[in-house]
């Protein structure tokens, strides 16, 4: 079975093969390299819930709250380096809101290491707070989605309200390109292009690495049956909240990059409509899988851009069309369309070993015996 | 002299005013083979709920080990070393055999310790629990796809994998054919002395094949303790099952 594994390693290494040689192909449109790695930031979102929901069974219709804060943690980096010759170094949306001077939990913002640290820390911190409070309590399937739900409305709201702090409804425009030494992470160039391949990739390797560990497992046995694996003694909560932290740290990772792709951060990134997006590219691609997952938030992405180019408003409907039919015919996403193939192929072959195959999954075999209802002792 | 392994004392669980099980008592010994018997309803298996910590008793104390685990979630008293066979074979269906017996074997069940491991590991305890249930040559087939004997037998394997002291068998034998039957009570014999074991049995051939000490239950209560031929001459144990067809169709 190492085989097995080998052989998904492959595919993964066949994919990040794609993503390095895309650019050649697209010769350097700066305009397309960006909208690229916009689909990649998002790919990242994508494989944050298929290892969560996927592979955990937590439905999380709340990335929002955790890709957001990870968005802001970079850009109010990015705004104070923008904003050094303002006056005081003060963001210029503080100066519209009559804040004097930088408040004090943004001053560890002018370094890019806090920033980071925080980006990622914060969002990973909310999710073990909320993960421990839901999983403790044993809360389980659609109660888990209407909480995280109303987490990221809650949160949504907060950013919004706080306008003198966040930007408000506008967020945080203008930021500034991310420079770290010699490197310029210009969005609309080539190295950022694989600046946002590489994080892609590695975090789609670090979640295989995850996913096949025997904590994934484990993970995948919760899913199935939290009560059976608690009598084999795991901590089932502890597991939950970990798998949520995780994804929760990959989100983020999605947001910061999002941000610095589009060069703002706004409350829109924990808007209702973009989380429950994430869970539509994860059932077209196939949430079972990582990669699947990341495929199908670029394809859709992808498609939704060409749409609304080509058909306007048209394209809304043109997409709803796709899901139903991604829904009806392809259970399983995209993923799924090796194994329908598959079937396609056991279909013509010798009928006896399709026929064994087709009766030992619907119905098991026959005890030969009753339990023994009618022993006796004499 | 074996010490007590496990001790109820008076326990007792009503579900919303019914008494599913009243002031129990019960001494199992270390390294002993125990056998529940009892109509339907008796409260056998809301017994072994108790013992695994399924069901949180409403009085009473439970003792493992002279620990006492009244209070312990069911995670908690698996890791000391209680392991449950459910009457309906409860193994994890989209994972392989291979799986399932890994997820069973959970003497390290630690976040850090299980991300350190991989997924999949064929060695040779697997192999060798593979064997002695049959299902060597079923490794890779998912568990949903075992027919309903192989499904008996896989839980029986995740049991044996997860190495418990004290095992609580709901049924072990339930839609088993007799040679299947037989290789069940060979098993649970050779479990015997290493570990301790609580089975919950109708077919009472296979209680004669395994059983040193039987325990029979009544609506809830303990009715008689003793070996197979204490028990079935038993005049409280026959009054009691004369109600409902005689001790036989127990």
């Amino acid at each position: 079975m190492p085989k097995r594994i080998n052989k998904a390693l492959l595919v993964y290494v066949l994919f990040a093969v794609i993503l390095l040689v895309v650019p050649t192909f697209v010769g350097g449109d700066a305009y397309l390299l960006n909208k690229f790695s916009r689909y990649l930031a998002l790919g990242i979102l994508a494989v944050a819930l298929s290892l969560s929901w996927g592979y955990g069974g937590i439905l999380n219709l709340g990335q929002g709250v955790t890709f957001g804060i990870g968005a802001y943690g970079i850009a109010m980096y990015l705004k104070l380096a923008a904003s050094a010759s303002n006056p005081g170094g003060l963001p210029d949306f503080m100066g519209w809101n009559n804040v004097s001077s930088l408040p004090w939990f943004w001053q560890p913002f002018h370094h890019l290491s806090f920033a980071l640290l925080a980006g990622i820390g914060i969002p990973v911190l909310v999710a073990i707070v909320l993960g421990w409070f839901m999983f403790r309590a044993r809360i389980v399937g659609v109660f888990v989605a209407i909480i995280t739900l109303a987490m990221l409305v809650v949160t949504n709201l907060l950013f919004i309200d706080q306008q003198r702090y966040t930007g408000g409804f506008n967020g945080m425009t203008n930021l500034a390109i991310l420079k770290v030494g010699p490197v310029s992470l210009d969005p609309y160039s080539l190295t950022f292009y694989y600046f946002a391949s590489g994080l892609l990739i590695v975090i789609l390797l670090a979640g295989f690495y995850i996913v096949n560990s025997k904590f994934g497992l484990v993970l995948r046995a919760i899913k199935e049956n939290p009560d059976r694996v608690r009598f084999l003694g795991y901590d089932v909560a502890i597991y939950q909240t970990v798998a949520f932290a995780i994804s929760g740290a990959m989100a983020a990772a999605a947001g910061m990059l999002y941000a610095m792709v589009l060069q703002f951060a706004s409350p829109t990134f924990m808007g209702v409509a973009l989380s429950l997006s994430v869970v539509i590219w994860c059932a077209v691609g196939g949430r079972d899988s990582l990669l699947a997952a990341a495929i199908g938030a670029i394809l859709v992405n992808a498609l939704q851009g060409t749409l609304s180019n080509q058909f306007l408003d048209t394209a809304q409907l043109l997409l709803g069309a796709v899901f139903v039919l991604v829904v009806l015919f392809l259970p399983r996403g995209l993923a799924g369309i090796s194994e329908v193939f598959a079937r396609k192929a056991k279909r013509s072959a010798p009928a006896v070993v399709a026929g064994a195959q087709a009766t030992g999954r619907l119905k098991p075999e026959a005890p030969d015996r009753k339990p023994g209802k009618h022993a006796e002792v004499r | 002299m074996m010490t007590a392994l496990l001790e109820l004392n008076n326990v007792s669980v009503s579900f919303y005013g019914f008494k599913a099980v009243q002031e129990l008592s019960l001494s199992v010994k270390d390294g002993e083979l125990r056998c529940l018997l009892g109509a339907n309803g008796a409260g056998k298996s809301t017994t072994l709920d108790l013992i695994c910590g399924k069901t949180k008793s409403t009085g009473g104390d439970i003792r493992f080990k002279g620990e006492n685990i009244t209070d312990l979630p069911e995670y908690r008293r698996a890791r000391l070393g209680i392991g449950r066979k459910f009457q309906v074979p409860t193994v994890f269906k989209d994972l392989t055999v291979t799986e399932n017996l890994e997820v069973a074997r959970s003497k390290r069940c630690g976040v850090w310790q299980t991300l350190r491991r991989s997924g999949v590991r064929m060695d040779a305890r697997v192999e060798e629990v593979a064997t002695v249930v049959g299902l060597q040559d079923r490794m890779t087939a998912k568990a949903g796809h075992l027919s309903h004997g192989e499904t008996q037998w896989l839980e029986i394997a995740m049991l044996l994998m997860q190495d418990s002291k004290l095992l609580l068998m709901d049924e072990p034998t339930a839609g088993m054919t007799m040679g299947e039957t037989a290789k069940t009570s060979e098993i649970l014999n050779g479990l015997k002395g290493r570990h301790t074991l609580i089975v919950v049995e109708h077919d009472m051939s296979f209680v004669r094949e395994i059983a040193e000490k039987i325990t029979v239950m009544h609506q809830g209560a303990l009715l008689a303790e003793g070996t197979i031929a204490e028990v079935a001459s038993n005049e409280q144990v026959r009054a009691a099952y004369l109600g409902s067809g005689g001790f036989g169709h127990a």
